[in-house]
């Protein structure tokens, strides 16, 4: 039970790496915040679920991360709770279509670093604030970056130019939070198996996997693993780091 | 004893900066002394959120410059002093 008596918000919970994360912390006794775009009986169901299945508690936060008012709502209601907060962990994200530098608009550009950047970092505004606030040992926030932030590719530059911007805040918050016992760090996964890469041009997504010692996709619970081991004390001496967790590129 | 809000909201700067007393947070600003520096900031940010058990926006805390400028901003949150 690496989270026991930790409570977590996790974003974009409904699928892919964070539904993978929201198991691998309930399995780890961790109570959770699971965040999704939309309250929809769907999701209610599915993390219903995954509480009973662990017996830990996982309250649905439901917002679209590019509505502040909401956020700021949402996380009133959480600091309202009184319940402290251990864990952030920042994994929604968002790509846009395939297009070359040339062809790409300022304008698309910003919406990707809307939820990819600056969402996070309203977001994490909010909770570091909580988390100064309880005082507690081992704080952690993880955000799930990508291999394509330090690489450039295979994805376009918006996201890959996004999740180079979160690296950068993820060093620069581990200075000025140490003080606060938050550590923060990153993962950088490389192509993992979710709904982002299923409209990858198969050439594209055959070269990527090529240049992997392992030549595969990851799974998600590959991506959640290493999430969950910064999020826990396993991790305790690391803080300002970026893990790749990409097959070996 | 029941204690008002301008007491209340006095308490958390000397608690914040350990001023000696209450009316000494009556005329400061944001760095006019040392203990008033950005981690303090934050400290006084803290305390007046656990105390009036409320979460400020981020502009808010860039924009409370003052012991008289935070009590315009607390009115929003209905704290009336
Ligand atoms: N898959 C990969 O190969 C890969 C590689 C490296 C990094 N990553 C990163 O891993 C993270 C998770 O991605 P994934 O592969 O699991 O992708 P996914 O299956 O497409 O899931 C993305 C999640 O983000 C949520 N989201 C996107 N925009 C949002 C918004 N504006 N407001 C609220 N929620 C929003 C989605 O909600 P909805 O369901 O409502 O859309 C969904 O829960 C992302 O940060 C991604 O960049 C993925």
């Amino acid at each position: 039970m690496l989270l026991h008596e930790k409570t977590a918000i996790i974003t974009g919970t409904n699928r892919g790496i964070g539904l993978a994360t929201l198991e691998a912390f309930a399995a780890n006794g961790a109570k959770v915040y699971a965040h999704a775009r939309r309250e929809t009986p769907d999701f209610l169901a599915l993390i219903n679920d995954i509480s009973r299945m662990y017996g830990i508690e996982i309250w649905p936060v439901c917002f679209d991360l590019t509505d502040y008012d909401a956020m700021k709502q949402k996380m009133k209601e959480i600091a309202a709770s009184k319940r402290s907060i251990d864990i952030l962990v920042n994994n929604a994200g968002a790509v846009a279509d395939s297009s070359s530098f040339l062809m790409t608009s300022v304008e698309k550009m910003k919406a990707v670093f809307e939820v990819n950047f600056f969402a996070q970092m309203a977001l994490s505004q909010y909770v570091a604030r909580m988390m100064m606030r309880n005082k507690r040992a081992g704080m952690s926030i993880v955000n799930v970056a990508s291999a394509a932030g330090i690489d450039g590719d295979p994805a376009q530059v918006e996201y890959s130019a996004s999740k180079a911007a979160l690296i950068g805040a993820t060093k620069k918050l581990a200075i000025e939070l140490n003080g606060y016992n938050i550590r923060v760090n990153a993962v950088a996964p490389g192509v993992t198996d979710t709904d982002m890469v299923s409209a990858m041009d198969e050439g594209l997504m055959r070269r990527t996997l090529e240049k992997t010692v392992m030549n595969r996709k990851a799974q998600t619970g590959e991506i959640a693993g290493a999430i969950l081991f910064l999020a826990s004390g396993l991790s305790s001496f690391m803080t300002g780091q970026v893990l790749r967790v990409d097959g070996g590129m | 004893m029941v204690i008002s809000n301008l007491e209340k909201y006095k308490n958390c700067f000397v608690e914040a900066f350990a001023l000696a007393d209450g009316a000494q947070a009556e005329s400061l600003k944001y760095q006019s002394i040392q203990e008033w520096d950005s981690v303090g900031h934050m400290a006084l940010m803290a305390l007046l959120e656990d105390n009036f058990g409320i979460l400020l926006d981020t502009d808010d805390i860039i924009d409370f410059a003052s012991y008289e400028a935070g009590k315009e901003i607390l009115r929003k949150y209905d704290v009336a002093m």
